[in-house]
């Protein structure tokens, strides 16, 4: 998952940026809304935790022309004011929901996990294709309720796979969303770790989770118990 | 006396009316004393047409008037009014032959006396001329007589009385008249008051900013210094604010800090931690609920009538955006279209406390219903909740109120949304709904 961190304040935007790393995000981050505004239209990503009284441009204005381009990136709002009529205006402009400051690092990674669930359509809080069961809050994945150990990249994958359940995702899309920098972006490690989540889940190959679309990508094939 | 036009009226007719008699009466007095002294001097030049007639008569001891050299018709036309009568020291001994009744002799004067009166004689007003004269006889020697004249007054007051009339007459129709000219003139007068209060009226209904008709040199200072009021008003407003959401920020980031750093595991002792934060999070409280306190605005004097029901949407659109994860349903229900005089952050900081916490309670559903009801408009906001005790509804407001003995998680969202109701005079009541949870019911008057 890539986060894009938009806060003028270094001491929360670093805080913010080393918890969602440890949650494993992929995470840029700005300090000002032009810099902001830049990341989100020119990076792919599944979330934005935007401050609303940032320099240069609002977090406001932010928003009004992320929503203005079409984007329906999942949005949450940092608010020092706590006023009603500072999260309504947000609200109103395209946020899908907001924090005041202070705020606990737990309590804006559980709101963080519910925007994505939600954009991509999950209503319950952990995922569940046929017997196969990710619980984000843990990062713990089950088959068939017997615990799956794996590594902080193999979880990645599976989360954004399961995520977008019934999808085609390309290697190109995947790496966009896991890998933090430019530089380390290699998709034959794609493969390896598609490899070796396939032995993994599926060890006797009952299963079959996961589909390679030659040339397309891959697709988890599961069907996801999505309640909406 | 509440209208400067009725207080203006009131003393132009005082004014009028007294100098209106005034005049009256004076110019009556001249009047009546006018044709007094115009009686008098007819009756005088009688007196002397009448004393050229006047000779000795036969005997030569006394004297007597020849009619033949009388020119006056009406003394000798009976009951023309007017009678002349010449007494000597005993007796009548002459009189005009129009004289038809018994005239007495009334006066008794010195030599040579002239003298004018008014009296009352047989029931009637009469004016009287009578005049002393010495005449000498035949052996010259001078004796005194009197020639008394007679004037029936009736025809004189009758005048006087017509003129009085139509004095009068005229008199009151000329206040009348004046009295509408006053008005005229003062409803002109007035007009830039009156214009004044439109403007103020489109001031507050915020169909206008400022003052911007023109008014006479005599209101424009008024006008000038009241548009600079609210100019200065209006930024003085957005001054307050704007300070407090700077110390709202540069408090509140620092707090975060804070916060982030008592949540590293490593440096601190679980306990250390535990004090850190909960000391953290009774700042924050503090300094939130005293920023919301100071930030509200409450009652102010030219508050712009913002509608209760697109803020409502509004508030209810964003809820439900927050809320959708939960699946919990807002329904709302109103098609009212009032106004509320109230500032727009204090009454969406009313709405959102309230409905947020009614989703934060609630179960599956949140129900919210505003109705006019006469002055007033209601709006209830129930939830299927777990509700309160009865005990707990007593208490609700105090606990909300005590920050000090704030648990975490109660907000001071509760405690922000009774000071803007104390503001405002809204009414707030707490009670159990049907659907389970908590009503909150809100009475705005200021409509």
């Amino acid at each position: 998952m890539r986060a894009i961190v938009i806060e003028d304040d270094q001491d929360i935007n670093q805080q913010i940026v080393s918890r969602l790393k440890q949650e494993g995000f992929a995470v840029d981050s700005a300090d000002n809304g032009v810099d902001g505004l830049y990341l989100i239209k020119e990076y792919p990503s599944d979330v934005a935790i935007v401050d609303l009284g940032l320099p240069q441009l609002s977090g406001l204005d932010v928003i009004k022309q992320i929503r203005a381009a079409g984007s329906n990136l999942p949005i949450l709002i940092l608010t020092a004011r706590g006023k009603w009529q500072d999260k309504v205006e947000g609200l109103d402009a395209g946020a899908d929901d907001y924090l005041v400051k202070p705020f606990h690092q737990e309590e804006l990674m559980a709101r963080i996990r519910v925007l994505i669930r939600r954009a991509a359509g999950w209503s319950d809080s952990s995922l569940q294709c046929g017997p196969v069961v990710l619980d984000p809050s843990t990062q713990r994945v089950t088959v068939s309720e017997q615990e799956v150990e794996l590594t902080a990249f193999e979880y990645k994958v599976i989360e954004y796979l399961m995520m977008h359940a019934g999808e085609v995702v390309s290697k190109s899309v995947l790496t966009d969303h896991l890998y933090d920098d430019e530089g380390d972006r290699d998709s034959n490690v794609i493969e390896v770790f598609i490899r070796r989540l396939r032995q993994k889940l599926d060890p006797d190959d009952s299963l079959q989770p996961i589909e390679t679309l030659r040339g397309r990508g891959y697709r988890f094939t599961l069907i996801p118990a999505k309640t909406n | 006396m509440k209208s400067i036009k009725s207080r203006m009226m009131l003393t132009s007719l005082i004014v009028l009316v007294a100098f209106m008699v005034l005049t009256a009466i004076a110019l009556e007095r001249a009047v009546e004393k006018r044709m007094l002294t115009a009686e008098e001097n007819n009756l005088k030049a009688l007196m002397y047409s009448v004393l050229a007639a006047v000779d000795r008569d036969s005997t030569g001891l006394s004297i007597t008037v020849s009619d033949a050299r009388l020119f006056e018709n009406a003394l000798f036309d009976s009951g023309s009014g007017l009678y002349a009568l010449l007494y000597d020291k005993k007796a009548e001994i002459w009189r005009s032959l129009s004289t038809d009744q018994p005239f007495y002799k009334l006066t008794d004067l010195s030599p040579e006396e002239l003298r004018f009166s008014q009296i009352e004689y047989n029931d009637r007003s009469w004016f009287q001329l009578a005049f002393s004269i010495r005449w000498p006889n035949v052996h010259d020697k001078l004796s005194l007589y009197e020639l008394v004249l007679w004037k029936n007054a009736e025809d004189h007051f009758a005048q006087l009385n017509r003129f009085k009339q139509t004095l009068w007459l005229w008199l009151v129709i000329t206040v009348v008249l004046l009295l509408v000219l006053m008005w005229l003139v003062m409803l002109w007068g007035l007009r830039p008051l009156r214009l004044i209060g439109e403007e103020v009226q489109a001031i507050e209904n915020n169909q206008k900013q400022r003052f911007d008709s023109s008014y006479p040199t005599e209101i424009k200072p008024l006008t000038q210094n009241l548009n600079l009021l609210l100019q200065r008003e209006q930024h003085q407003m957005q001054r307050y604010r704007n300070a407090l959401d700077d110390l709202a920020h540069s408090l509140k980031t620092p707090l975060a800090v804070l916060r982030g750093l008592s949540e590293k595991s490593s440096e601190w002792t679980d306990e250390d931690r535990h004090t850190l934060q909960e000391q953290n999070n009774r700042m924050n409280q503090i300094v939130s609920y005293q920023l919301q306190k100071a930030a509200m605005v409450g009652g102010q004097s030219m508050a712009r009538p913002i509608n209760l029901v697109s803020l409502l949407e509004k508030t209810v659109a964003a809820l439900r955006k927050v809320y959708s994860h939960k699946g919990v349903s807002i329904e709302l229900k109103s098609d009212l279209n009032s106004l509320l005089r109230m500032d727009e952050s204090d009454l969406l900081e009313i709405l959102g406390n309230l409905i947020d916490n009614a989703c934060k309670y609630g179960r599956k559903q949140v129900r919210i219903n505003a109705i006019q009801l006469q002055q007033l408009i209601r709006l209830t906001i129930e939830d299927d909740g777990a509700g309160l005790e009865p005990e707990q509804l007593q208490n609700i407001l105090t606990r909300g109120i005590r920050l000090d003995q704030t648990q975490e998680g109660q907000g001071i969202g509760l405690a922000v949304v009774n000071d803007i109701v104390d503001a405002y005079d809204i009414g707030m009541k707490f009670n159990q709904s049907i659907l389970g949870g908590l009503e909150v019911t809100l009475e705005f008057s200021n409509i």
